[in-house]
């Protein structure tokens, strides 16, 4: 007992020191000193609006760094010049061997990773990693994306991520505003996907890959699963399992979790209904309204005739009302086989009950 | 006197092999197609290295088992203009009451035991029960098989149907397999562990005066007239 008391005594006492330690700790990352101390210090050159220095490739690049930018970022005073720029604190600096600017910001590409590691290490499963692995230096690094002196908090507004990648991708964004979901991006909906919420942001997937086009049907599900949201537009949720009750669906199940031999021949959301230019299933303009559903049929089934796109139950769950033919053959299944597999077992049972009874 | 007859000939006992064999060939790449969502599918699909090596087996198992069924029912027909047809496999009048009695000697309301010619009532069922269902798997498979096809005589509506019932009556065939047909053969304390007249062809005398003694007097009774010629 007297032990135990003296044990929690001496916990006790830890935790304060270990909170005296954080306390201390913390307080002298966030005090002014340090940050505002070196910033000053490189100020005293960068703040000339005139510094500049030409590169070997014949371009000329201010040095100037503008201060008001700095305030504004969600860095503020936390990180000093020399977290980001690491090398720096040499006056005057070492020589970098870079030909161009592009060279230069590629030799702090890195520089982000040790506080955002988490972030950082999803980059390196990305198509724009791979790029800049090959030596692509036109794929974006952190800050292409993120900016850098004035570093902001991302998705704030939301529409302003696809204006992001809008920057590079100016094609597809534009296909993309004319699309039902860029429509409503244009009118500032909040409900509507950016390029991240199909694409994600870090991690990046190559969209041709087998293994991304299998996993369509779940990342077009994430938002027309959700009752809430799409009640808004009186907008069925049941596409994903009415879509997986069919044949595509069941192969594109399967084929995704196939760990060899993956193909992904097999039609997915995009292949009817269209990826950047996809547009309101109904009106003329609709791939998937039933005028123009054959012809988006034949993309893949060449010889499909007129009857054959009926074989698609176009997102309904049978009913008597709606396939009814359908309807009836499971219901007559739902009772037969209880029925039939009840019968037998019956049987069995009575008569392993006689042979014991015979004993 | 032999101590067995032969029950089967070696055209039954063959059929019964490739029937079995196409049977599990289809069921193990059939239910990992219905059942997509279960782990136990994926792992099925895996382990026979992918979704197009399954649908190529099954489709391969699938027209083997059509090409039994039409040869099947090709030599009944031959048979039957031959003048050399077995009718011991319709269903008649006493199937009905020979279940009505077994019934009451399973219940214990009496104990006499129907006395079965050469197929019981449950052996009837059952092969009945392999046939018709059998010929809507082959009808269904193809209608899968070639849907294209089929839409141009026929409307959309008949693939997804086809789908359901093929999908549902394969479930039922298969668990009335794994209960009523394993008990029978295997796991009835009559016959327990192994049934093997149907690999063997032959059936002790023993066991045919207990489970076909009509059939038994019958042949007795073929064997008494030759002797007698």
């Amino acid at each position: 007992m007297v032990q135990t008391r003296i044990s929690i005594h001496r916990t006790g006492l830890a935790l304060m020191g270990a909170a005296f330690l954080v306390a201390a700790f913390s307080s002298s990352l966030l005090s002014a000193g340090p940050v505002e101390e070196e910033r000053d210090t490189c100020l005293g050159c960068h703040g000339d609006q005139t510094a500049s220095k030409d590169l070997p490739d014949g371009t000329k690049v201010s040095l100037f760094v503008d201060v008001s930018q700095l305030d504004k970022s969600v860095h503020g005073t936390r990180v000093k010049c020399s977290d980001c720029h690491p090398g720096t604190e040499e006056v005057p600096h070492p020589e970098r061997p870079v030909k161009t600017f592009r060279e230069y910001q590629a030799s702090f590409r890195e520089a982000c990773r040790r506080c955002h590691f988490d972030n950082y290490t999803k980059t390196l499963d990305s198509v724009h990693y791979a790029q800049i692995a090959k030596g692509d230096f036109r794929a974006p690094f952190c800050v292409d994306c993120h900016g850098s002196h004035a570093i902001t908090r991302p998705a704030q507004p939301k529409p302003d991520i696809s204006k992001t990648c809008a920057r590079c991708h100016e094609k597809i964004f534009e296909v993309y505003k004319k699309s039902v979901h860029g429509k409503a991006f244009v009118a500032h909906n909040p409900d509507v996907p950016v390029c991240t919420d199909c694409h994600k942001s870090h991690d990046i997937a190559n969209p041709h890959s087998a293994a991304y086009r299998l996993r369509t049907p779940q990342i077009c599900g994430s938002c027309h699963t959700n009752k809430a949201v799409m009640a808004k537009y009186n907008l069925s949720t049941d596409v994903l399992s009415t879509y997986l009750a069919d044949f595509h669906g069941m192969s594109a199940s399967l084929e995704k979790g196939q760990t060899k031999n993956q193909r992904a021949v097999v039609a997915v959301c995009v292949d009817c209904h269209g990826v950047h230019d996809i547009t309101t299933v109904k009106g003329e303009g609709s791939r998937v309204v039933k005028a123009n559903l054959l012809r988006t049929c034949q993309q893949c089934h060449k010889d499909a005739s007129e009857n054959f796109p009926a074989a698609w139950l176009s997102h309904y769950e049978p009913s008597w009302k709606r396939a009814p033919l359908i309807y009836g053959i499971t219901l007559f299944y739902k009772v037969l086989i209880p029925f039939i597999i009840g019968g037998l077992v019956l049987q069995i049972l009575l008569h392993l009950w006689r042979v014991v009874v015979n004993r | 006197m032999k101590a067995y007859v032969v029950r089967f000939s070696k055209q039954q006992r063959t059929e019964h092999v490739l029937v079995m064999s196409t049977f599990l060939v289809l069921a193990i790449t059939g239910f990992p197609q219905k059942f997509f969502e279960a782990g136990w599918s994926q792992a099925v699909v895996n382990g026979i290295g992918g979704l197009d090596r399954v649908r190529w087996l099954h489709r391969a198992a699938g027209v083997l088992f059509s090409v039994l069924a039409g040869f099947h029912i090709a030599s009944a027909i031959f048979s039957v203009l031959l003048g050399k047809a077995s009718f011991a496999l319709i269903p008649n009048k006493k199937d009905f009451g020979d279940a009505i009695t077994t019934l009451r000697y399973y219940l214990g309301l009496s104990n006499d035991q129907a006395r079965f010619d050469r197929y019981d009532y449950r052996q009837k069922f059952e092969y009945w029960g392999l046939v018709l269902g059998g010929l809507l798997m082959v009808a269904t498979g193809y209608v899968l098989l070639e849907p294209i096809l089929v839409t141009k005589f026929f409307p959309g509506e008949v693939i997804p149907a086809a789908k359901v019932a093929h999908s549902n009556e394969g479930l039922m065939a298969f668990l009335v397999v794994i209960t009523w047909h394993i008990y029978n053969a295997h796991l009835n304390p009559d016959v327990f562990p192994f049934d093997t007249a149907i690999f063997t062809g032959k059936v002790s005398r023993h066991r045919m005066e207990h489970e076909h003694p009509l059939e038994l007097d019958h042949l007795d009774a073929a064997k008494g007239d030759k002797k007698g010629e």
